[in-house]
Parts: structure tokens; sequence; C-alpha cells
């Protein structure tokens, strides 16, 4: 069972442009559980691809946030436009605030870089996040098949599946 | 996007709700392709047929599906940094 174990380190800057370290407990409080991954086309549809002798798209490198509150996985659509990945819905995402969007879903690969967790996102909803500093949402879709801890007090969390 | 499949979608769905319910609808056009017992199978045929075309896959329910992402629709995900802090793309 792959476990991946993450404490981020940070640094601040101070007006006069000094830098220090900040504990790792503050960056997971105003960060969140990030971890770098790989987004690339979905497993399924890469071997049809492969087998129609079809070229794959380089995955690309991104940050991931794992988002409890979230009911599904989303993925930045610039991302998801780079990729060229099929959509195979159209979602209305329900909002408190405002009235309803409705965004493209797409099936996507996500990989946790430097440890065997794949994520095959069949229904990944295209959102735009990268204005944010992330380019995914791992959702609870995903997160229904794994254990999660998160250790508030040292700054660190724990994601196995 | 994939306007006139929803739409096909919509005009079938209570028909196929007493054949196929909680199976997976491919559909291309106002075609039906096929019904898939997982999204897995429906997505290996839509891209064996259609390659990175888009096409419709759906399950075949009542309910339309309810996506919640209040930290994210409400501009919330990094609300009220005390510190300002290296980017994550930039964190060692």
């Amino acid at each position: 069972m792959p476990i991946l174990h993450t404490q981020l380190p940070a640094q601040e800057q101070s007006p006069d442009g000094k830098s220090s370290a900040v504990s790792p407990a503050v960056v997971l409080k105003e960060r969140g559980p990030i971890v770098q991954v790989m987004v690339g086309i979905e497993q399924n549809i890469a071997q049809q691809l492969l087998a129609k002798g079809l070229s794959l798209p380089e995955p690309v490198a991104g940050v991931a946030l794992i988002d409890t509150g979230a009911t599904s996985t989303c993925i930045d659509v610039g991302i998801a436009q780079k990729l060229n990945l099929p959509v195979v819905d159209v979602v209305s995402v329900v909002s408190a605030s405002h009235a309803d969007t409705k965004q493209n879903v797409y099936p996507a690969l996500i990989e946790v870089v430097g440890i065997a967790i794949k994520f095959n996102a069949f229904r990944a909803i295209g959102v735009p996040l990268a204005a944010q500093g992330i380019d995914v949402l791992i959702g609870r879709d995903l997160l229904q098949h794994c254990t999660i801890f998160y250790n508030g007090i040292v700054g660190s969390f724990t994601l196995s599946i | 996007m994939l306007e006139q499949e929803l739409a096909f979608y919509e005009q079938n769905l209570e028909n196929w709700l007493h054949q196929y319910a909680d199976k997976f609808v491919l559909v291309k056009g106002e075609e039906m392709v096929g019904v898939y017992d997982t999204n897995e199978q429906a997505l290996t045929a839509g891209a064996s047929l259609f390659g990175l075309e888009s096409y419709l896959i759906r399950r075949i329910e009542k309910v339309t599906e309810e996506i919640r992402l209040p930290a994210l629709t409400l501009g919330l995900l990094y609300a009220n940094p005390s510190h300002a802090i290296a980017s994550p793309r930039t964190i060692a």
C-alpha cells in the first residue's frame, strides 16, 4: 500500500527582503494539504490511442490540493485543453453565493509525484484554478478510496490508497 | 459543448430508465452508441470509436449529479492568509 507522508517547508520574506523559515504547522494551515502531481490522459483512453498508433501528450506537472469539501475532483481547465482531453459530460456546479455554473467533465489520470499513487479520475470537472496557484482539487470521489491523516500540530499529513 | 448529446439524453431518459437504470450510456450526436455496466467500459468504448473527440457518458438515473465545491465557488481556497509565504510552486 503506497503511503505518502508530507511536511511542507517554506520561507517567508519580510518587507526588507530577508528570508526566514516558516514552521510546517503554519504552512499546512495556510496552504492546506497539497501534493505535487502529474496530470495526463486517463489510462483506458491512453491505451486505446496507443492501440491506434497515436501518440500521447506529455503529462502536465502541477499542484493538487486535497479538498474534503469538494464532492468531485477538479482540474484546471487550461490543463484539460493543453492535454486535448475529450469532454465527456457537462455538469452544474452548485454554489451558495451565485447561480449554478455549467462546467465540462474530463477523464484524466492524476499521479502523485514520487510515490505509486495514481487516480483514474473518470469525471474530473474542468474549472479555472491556475490563478489560485493550484492545478487540481482532489475531491471526495477519489478520497473515498483513500485514508488521510491530517496532523495540524506538527504540520504534516499522510495519504494512502 | 455536447448540446446535441445532452438534449438526446434528456429526450430518452424516461425510456432508458425502464431498461438500463444505473448503467452508463455512451452518446455521440443523436445516437446511443452503447450501454455499459461501468464508466470505465464506456470510456474505453468511446476512446476506441472516437479517439479524443468529445462524447457524452452519463449514468442513467433520475437524479442529476450534484457537484459541490464550496471552497472554490465561495473563493475560500486560500482565504485570510496571515503570512506571505512562498507559492507552492516554489516550495522545495
